[in-house]
């Protein structure tokens, strides 16, 4: 008799790292996260996202050019999403390259963030 | 009697419209472009986008782009309230919702009582199909042109 339990195939799920930019709540990939680090003057803003509290903590993330670090105010922790939840920006909406989707979560829908795309985007603004 | 009605129907062909009111607007998109009509619920707004798209909103699973007619138009700014209805329009591929302070519902018009648009009107004339004049030039419908409307709007935001 064969003991070995037979593994389920789980619906697959990704970790989406919530944090919040002044009142609005976003998601980005977590495996793009390297740390959560104390922000500085100099670091990624989107204000486009609305303007932020204070800004006192960077998401850190890989670019081709070094590290980028983006002020957040909050980081709402990780949680585990099935990607059946996930959903592609509609090219239709014209949003800006670093909004790449959005997580449907029961009655709020919460954009996705790129954070290589943001670095991407600002230019030379930013720490690398 | 059906067979009257549809001697008549031939002798007066008509063509049915998805009525509804935003801003000061009565406005009619023909039937086969709107597959629903929901509550507003929250919108996510987004960066960088068209002035006249408000944002995204999950519905049934998708994600819809809202659009606000009244911005696109130039014709004021539309807001969302609870009374807000968003209707989810379609031509071809693309699929958007869109904000309707009121529904009036479903109205089969005569398609001799729509007049053509006004000539050398503003930027929304080029999107409407025609006229129906009411007996106060606040009662009468504006018919949209709904499938050049998407596309111009879809052509807008992908350009930028």
């Amino acid at each position: 008799m064969n003991d070995e339990h037979v593994v389920e195939p789980q619906e697959q799920d990704v970790d989406i790292l919530f944090f919040e930019i002044g009142a609005g709540l976003f998601g980005t990939d977590a495996s793009q996260v390297l740390r959560i680090d104390r922000s500085l003057p100099e670091d990624i803003t989107l204000p486009e996202l609305g303007p932020l509290h204070r800004g006192n903590r960077a998401l850190v993330f890989d670019t081709p050019e070094g590290e980028g670090h983006l002020k957040v105010d909050t980081v709402r922790g990780v949680r585990s999403i099935p990607v059946t939840q996930l959903r592609r920006m509609p090219p239709t909406a014209g949003a800006a390259p670093y909004a790449v989707g959005v997580c449907l979560d029961e009655a709020h829908t919460v954009l996705l963030i790129d954070l290589v795309e943001t670095a991407r985007t600002q230019g030379t603004q930013g720490r690398h | 009697m059906a067979p009257d009605r549809a001697v008549a129907a031939q002798a007066r062909p008509e063509q049915e419209f998805f009525c509804f009111r935003v801003g000061d607007l009565r406005l009619g998109v023909p039937s086969e472009n709107v597959l629903e009509v929901f509550r507003a619920g929250l919108l996510t707004p987004l960066p960088r986008t068209p002035s006249f798209i408000m944002g995204v909103t999950g519905h049934r699973g998708e994600v819809l782009p809202v659009v606000d007619l009244l911005r696109f138009l130039s014709k004021g700014e539309a807001r969302i309230g609870p009374r807000t209805r968003l209707f989810v329009g379609i031509t071809g591929s693309i699929v958007a919702g869109v904000v309707a302070d009121t529904v009036l519902g479903l109205r089969r018009i005569p398609v001799a009582d729509i007049l053509p648009p006004p000539l050398g009107g503003d930027a929304a004339a080029e999107h409407l199909l025609g006229v129906v004049p009411g007996a106060s030039p606040q009662d009468s419908i504006n018919l949209l042109n709904f499938s050049k409307l998407l596309q111009t709007a879809r052509q807008r935001a992908v350009a930028r």
